[in-house]
């Protein structure tokens, strides 16, 4: 042991083979853990909380509902809402989450990235502050594909106005200012995330082709680096090393053909036409999303089940309309049907798709128990509370698995309303999934600057949710 | 040996290139070994020990057990050490016993060295970077004992993202009405890979380098590009029906004409001979590297061609090699590296076309004119005069470079300002960072219903007074002269102004006209009566045609204008020149510089409804300047402009610590370490101070103390501006024990009690006895501030940052110097100081 400063002299000058043992590398354990895994299902036009209530609450917890109090129930032994009863078969996975609101997010319309980044979007690249949460999650819990997104884009008003089938802007964020890039239809979505597998002469071929010119390129730079030294050679050797490391995880994915191949989504003809009614579209993106989760594409998909600009096709009792959801939002009667009907068709519908995920992630063992234990899912509005919003409400459906790290099961919970003390926001309860799963950031999203007046504090998890 | 702070430069050189061979061949070496020579030892007993032993610990810190800690810790360390050694920060200047330059500079090698060993300098990397520009010693820089030659090292700089739209634009070849229509437009398969950080000061530097993110962008950039390339020729092919089909309704756009060697290998039937892909390969060098391919090169992608073409056919196999070629590094950088024999300095001189593209991208956004490549071919660009007589050719042409400042502000209600070189707008608003104003979110109901938060399509109140000061810069770089003295003490500003003075004169008098000729007839009660009567009169008048029948809306119309004159010039005062029911009409700003508001377009919807009572409340509205810029009392240059006290403050109230920082670093080419990780800096509520007194609640503890007068006296006397940058004497004690009143409308402020602003601070650090010293309030600090010289020289030293995208070093000494009697020679002409600048050895030499 040093103690003083003679003995650092000394041992300073003489203590090169020591130190060498010292300084041994630390091994570290590969964990053989499942990862988990995140669905952020969001749709446009709102989602009123009234909708949300479960209708067998007490008359007293109905009073507190109705003064937006604070309400935390048991959903053992409540009736569902009608348009969840397709979930009735998952209560025990199941939560309501009301009363989070999301004033610093562009609301309204169109709210494009702000509900997943919880900032004001404003259909602006500069707008971006940062990645959205669920980029953050999948931060933690890596995979070759990284993140996955799909899309019913709003092919009327609205961003990111994407092309149905192609691939476009999508509405999370890898960065600041940097949107992600989202599939539109699920034929496009299964030709590029499958491309390794295709079976399809013309795939394979391009397949090919991109592979030869990153090889090219990899080579390219790597060999212009090697000309290079300090600050220039990092310069184009960075360069070099991201080429190299897209083609190390395309080698990963070619190593993971097999079992790609499995999962590859066995989609009907129907799905794959491009005049697929927007019903189909989702169903089919719901396959695709199994598709990539099951086989270990990924562990993060962001889906958005629809938007306020897109024209819905399909809603059973009117399929030959094709619906203007702006219209739906403005209550006008479409095809005979109200539009608060052709709400909860659509509501309903949706919910058959989280069922369906659920259902079929249930089927897949994994880790002693099944592939769901693993898993979050969460439904909730891109824009709030309702078709022109404000922003004062997010409900949120949420589904967890057995080994969620959130204490977020067959409950209802309505957190105190806006401006009392516990009130809680979009920027809280991202800030409680990113602590719960490893980052331990103090708060995620920008603030409420209307929310300063309360005085009650706004940063920091829901703590009520982390599991100690 | 002497103490040569200038030597560190070679000396990190020599560190860095020790660093890669033992990188290389590390695998076949021992880990390096910590070691400290007796001289070294020596030292640190002297100069070190005294207060850093594990007796004494100051600050917590220990360098006696330096071999025993964790690498990481131990390296953390040395970085500290290096940069309080280089700094001069240690020991301390109270201490009697100070290290020689020698003994310094050798304490500072043994660290560096130590360091070295594992590439783990920090602070020789941190020097780069934008927060340390004000490292380097501001008295050395200028004292002109520095008689070192300058250069730039040899370096590849990222494009901006207006360069490398302009790059895309160029790989298209657009010219004429396309090229200037996609100035403002995006390509709808790029998206640009790049973002400048966001902070006060100048953002683009050379250190910056290309990652995964960009790549992974420039992969699908580079594969629409190329497909577009070739879009036109395979249309003459029998897919062009298929390729129509497939072009989306955002996505229909395609550049007419393929490249001639591109076509002749889509149209061919068979596989294309060598020459032909030789021809296409180049073809694409030239479009997107602006340069013909070495035969080394060229056999490479000849061969990518060939096998793409094997396995896709023609048509597929080319858009791989035009794809792969858009996939190269060096079509994201700028290439700086200097040709020819190196000079007796080592220094190479840029190549000719390399100095045309410097001095292009330096004046604009946009690639080298037809003049400066003339003057390439015609080996007229070598020596400083050929730099010079371009440069003000450059300087002086109104067309090449024009162009909005910033298109990013522009919206669905307001267009950025245009000028002629928007290059020179944007080295003012990124040193002053007054855009910053756009990414605060303010509390509504706090500015009494008049500040618009940036919304969808539009940026709101920051919007316009971002664009606003935007002008004001404008004005003074086209006057020409005392550019800094005027933009930090002007008093005249431009306020709404959407139309040029003579057009505004001509409105207001043809309105006063009308006004004055109606005024007494029966207009409310019979304003179709009053219009048919005098419809000749209104005819002549270009600003009342909306009077004229084109649909339902005439009398409505005609009421609404009515009433506005009535609320003005019935009073006796100018209106503004667009009528507040104009459509799109957002301008509500006015309140923000301390001026009265203007009428809000729904006090003037309602006068046609048949409920409405003839009259309006009466209301005080502002008396519209035509004339523009004019004065505006109680406001002294940018920094008392709304846009920039916006910027320089938080989302809930002002920021005297911000904005006592910047005039530090910025104007006074301080420095102001940054909060220590250890500190939770937060301003601790009070019910019952101003937020002065709370802030200094807190920092004038002796631990934040230090920091804190180098930011709190300077910030201090800017309280008299709030956080939406309006004049007060008193400030509101926001809480609900201090509330007075409600709101009397949506929207509007909350009375509360207020308590007296105090504007006192102090000015330290001009490094003149006359200027420094106690001050009354902003104006005050604001006229001795542009008496400075070093303020001057502050703004110089910033502007070389901006045109040789690095930060200067000492042996940049000459070089700012020249820049500097530049400017005070012409008196206060900002060209003068370009034209420094491009012309000196920073500028024109590489090592």
């Amino acid at each position: 042991m040093i103690n003083n400063r003679r003995d650092f002299l000394k041992q300073s000058l003489m203590s090169a083979g020591a130190l060498a043992l010292m300084n041994a590398p630390r091994l570290s354990a590969a964990s053989d853990k499942p990862p988990m895994r995140f669905i952020f299902m969001h749709r446009g036009n709102g989602l009123w909380p009234r909708v949300c209530v479960p209708p067998s609450l007490d008359a007293k917890t109905m009073e507190r509902e109705k003064r937006k109090e604070a309400i935390d129930v048991d959903l053992e032994g409540h009736d569902l809402p009608k348009w969840l009863a397709p979930l009735a078969l998952h209560k025990e996975n199941l939560t309501i989450l009301q009363g989070l609101s999301g004033k610093m997010c562009t609301t309204g319309h169109h709210s494009w990235c702000s509900s997943l980044g919880v900032f004001k979007a404003n259909e602006r690249l500069s707008s971006i502050k940062w990645a959205t949460v669920d980029f953050e999650l999948a931060k933690l819990f890596p995979s070759p594909a990284k993140h996955i997104e799909l899309a019913c884009f709003p092919d009327g008003g609205g961003n990111a106005r994407g092309s149905l089938e192609g691939i476009a802007t999508g509405f999370s964020a890898r960065g600041p200012q940097q949107p992600n890039y989202a599939f539109g239809s699920p034929r496009i979505a299964l030709e590029e995330l499958f491309k390794s597998v295709s079976t399809d002469p013309k795939a394979r071929t391009q397949y090919q082709l991109d592979r030869k010119v990153l090889e090219f390129v990899a080579r390219n730079e790597g060999a212009t680096a090697t000309l290079l030294a300090g600050a220039e050679k990092i310069k184009v050797q960075n360069y070099a090393d991201s080429v190299e490391s897209i083609r190390e995880r395309n080698l990963k994915i070619d190593a993971m053909a097999e079992t790609i191949r499995r999962h590859v989504p066995k989609l009907d003809a129907k799905y794959l036409d491009p005049a697929v009614s927007t019903f189909d579209r989702q169903v089919g993106h719901s396959e695709v999303l199994l598709g990539a989760l099951i086989s270990g594409l990924t562990n993060v998909v962001a889906f958005t089940v629809d938007e306020l600009g897109h024209r819905y096709t399909g809603i059973p009792g009117i399929e030959g309309e094709k619906v203007n959801m702006h219209d739906v939002g403005h209550n006008k009667v479409i095809g005979g049907l109200k539009a608060e009907t052709i709400r909860e068709l659509a509501r309903t519908h949706h919910m058959t798709l989280v069922d369906r995920i659920v259902k079929r992630l249930k089927s897949v063992p994994e880790g002693g128990g099944t592939m769901f234990d693993n898993t979050m899912i969460f439904y909730f509005p891109d824009g709030g509370e309702t078709h022109h919003s404000h922003g004062w409400e997010y409900p949120f459906v949420i589904l967890s698995g057995d080994k969620a790290r959130v204490d977020l099961r067959r409950r209802y919970i309505r957190l105190p309303n806006y401006g009392q003390p516990g009130h809680s926001t979009l920027g809280n309860f991202y800030t409680t999934l990113l602590n719960a799963y490893g980052n331990p950031i103090e708060h995620y999203g920008a603030l409420d600057t209307g929310l300063n007046k309360f005085g009650h504090g706004q940063t920091g998890p829901i703590k009520q949710f982390l599991k100690t | 040996m002497k103490w040569d702070p200038n030597s560190f430069g070679q000396l990190w050189l020599g560190v860095l290139i020790f660093t890669v061979a033992v990188d290389v061949a590390s695998a076949a070496q021992k880990k390096p070994v910590f070691s400290v020579s007796s001289e070294t030892t020596e030292l640190l007993e002297s100069y070190c020990f005294s207060c850093h032993d594990a007796d004494s610990k100051k600050g917590g810190i220990r360098l006696d057990n330096l071999e025993v800690l964790a690498l990481k810790d131990r390296l953390n360390l040395l970085n500290k050490m290096q940069e309080k050694l280089y700094l001069k920060e240690m020991p301390p200047s109270k201490k009697k016993a100070q290290p020689s330059d020698t003994e310094r500079q050798q304490l500072y090698q043994w660290v560096s060295a130590e360091l070295g060993k594992h590439n783990a300098s920090k602070f020789k990397d941190k020097l780069r970077y934008p927060s340390y520009g004000n490292y380097v010693d501001h008295e050395k820089l200028f004292s002109g004992e520095i008689k070192d030659k300058p250069f730039s090292p040899a370096r590849r700089w990222l494009v901006s993202p207006r360069i490398f739209h302009d790059r895309v634009m160029d790989v298209f070849r657009l010219e004429g009405r396309e090229r200037t229509g996609f100035a403002t437009r995006q390509f709808s398969g790029v998206k640009n890979p790049f973002i400048l950080p966001e902070h006060s000061g100048v953002r683009d530097y050379d250190v910056t380098m290309l990652d995964g993110g960009h790549l992974l962008v420039m992969l699908s950039n580079a594969k629409w590009v190329a497909g577009k390339q070739i879009f036109a020729a395979r249309l003459k092919t029998d897919e062009k029906e298929s390729l129509l089909n497939s072009l989306s309704n955002k996505d229909r756009w395609y550049p007419k004409v393929t490249p001639v060697a591109f076509e002749a290998i889509v149209l061919k039937g068979g596989s294309p001979t060598d020459d032909e892909m030789m021809a296409a390969v180049q073809e694409q060098f030239d479009c997107v590297l602006r340069r013909k391919a070495t035969d080394e090169e060229l056999a490479k992608y000849v061969e990518l061609l060939r096998a793409s073409i094997v396995l896709s056919g023609n048509a597929e196999g080319l858009r791989q090699m035009l794809f792969a070629v858009l996939l190269e590094s060096d079509f994201l950088y700028r290439l700086e590296f200097g040709g020819g024999e190196p000079d007796e300095f080592g220094r190479r001189k840029l190549t000719p076309y390399e100095a045309s593209m410097a001095i292009s991208y330096a004046l604009g956004d946009r690639s080298s004119d037809p003049g400066l490549l003339l003057a390439v071919a015609g080996g007229r660009l070598e020596t400083k005069e050929d730099y010079r007589r371009e440069v003000e050719r450059l300087l002086a042409d109104e067309s090449y470079y024009k162009g909005p400042v910033d298109h990013k502000i522009s919206g669905k209600n307001m267009r950025s300002h245009e000028t002629t070189h928007p290059k020179q707008v944007r080295f003012f608003r990124e040193f002053f960072g007054y855009p910053q104003a756009a990414k605060i979110f303010k509390d509504i109901e706090r500015s009494d219903g008049y500040y618009q938060n940036p919304g969808r399509g539009t940026l709101g109140t920051p919007g316009f007074l971002i664009k606003e000061a935007d002008r004001v810069v404008d004005w003074y770089l086209q006057y020409d002269k005392n550019v800094f003295e005027n933009l930090l003490t002007t008093e005249e500003f431009f306020v709404y102004h959407d139309k040029d003075n003579e057009t505004g004169r001509k409105i207001i008098s043809e309105w006063t006209e009308a006004y004055e000729r109606l005024k007494d007839t029966d207009w409310k009660k019979n304003p179709e009566g009053v219009l048919a009567e005098h419809m000749e009169f209104i005819k002549t008048k270009d600003s009342l045609r909306r009077w004229v029948p084109e649909g339902g809306h005439q009398r409505r119309t005609f009421l609404r204008f009515m009433h506005f004159f009535s609320d003005t010039i019935g009073k006796g005062r100018t209106p503004f020149t667009t009528v507040a029911t104009s459509h799109g009409y957002t301008y509500h700003h006015s309140t923000f510089y301390s001026l009265p508001p203007t009428p809000h377009r729904g006090r003037y919807e309602r006068v046609e409804h048949k409920n409405f009572k003839g009259e309006l409340e009466e209301a005080e509205f502002w008396d519209y300047p035509v004339e523009q810029p004019f004065k505006i009392s109680k406001r002294k240059g940018l920094l008392t402009h709304p846009a920039w006290l916006i910027a320089h403050s938080s989302n809930f109230h002002t920021d005297p610590i911000k904005r006592g920082r910047w005039i530090r670093e910025k104007l006074l080419a301080g420095r102001v370490p940054d909060v220590p990780i250890t500190v939770d800096a937060q301003v601790p509520e009070d019910p019952h101070k101003t937020l002065r007194e709370r802030v200094e609640s807190v920092t004038n503890k002796a631990e934040c103390r230090k920091c804190h007068q180098q930011m709190n006296p300077l910030g201090f006397p800017f309280e008299i501006f709030d956080d939406f940058g309006r004049y007060r004497l008193d400030e509101p004690l926001e809480y609900e024990e201090h509330l007075v009143a409600k709101a009397k409308k949506k929207n509007g402020s909350n009375i509360y009690k207020t308590k007296s602003v105090s504007t006192q601070g102090e000015l330290r650090g001009t490094a003149n006895p006359n200027l420094d010293g106690e001050v009354s309030g902003p104006f005050d600090i604001i006229d001795r501030l542009a008496k400075s010289e070093r303020v001057r020289q502050s703004i110089i030293r910033h502007a070389f940052r901006f045109y040789m995208g690095r930060n200067e070093m000492l042996s940049d000494s000459q070089t700012l110097i020249n820049a500097d009697r530049a400017y005070v020679k012409s008196g206060g002409s900002f060209k003068a100081v370009i034209v420094s600048l491009l012309t000196s050895d920073s500028f024109m030499y590489r090592k």
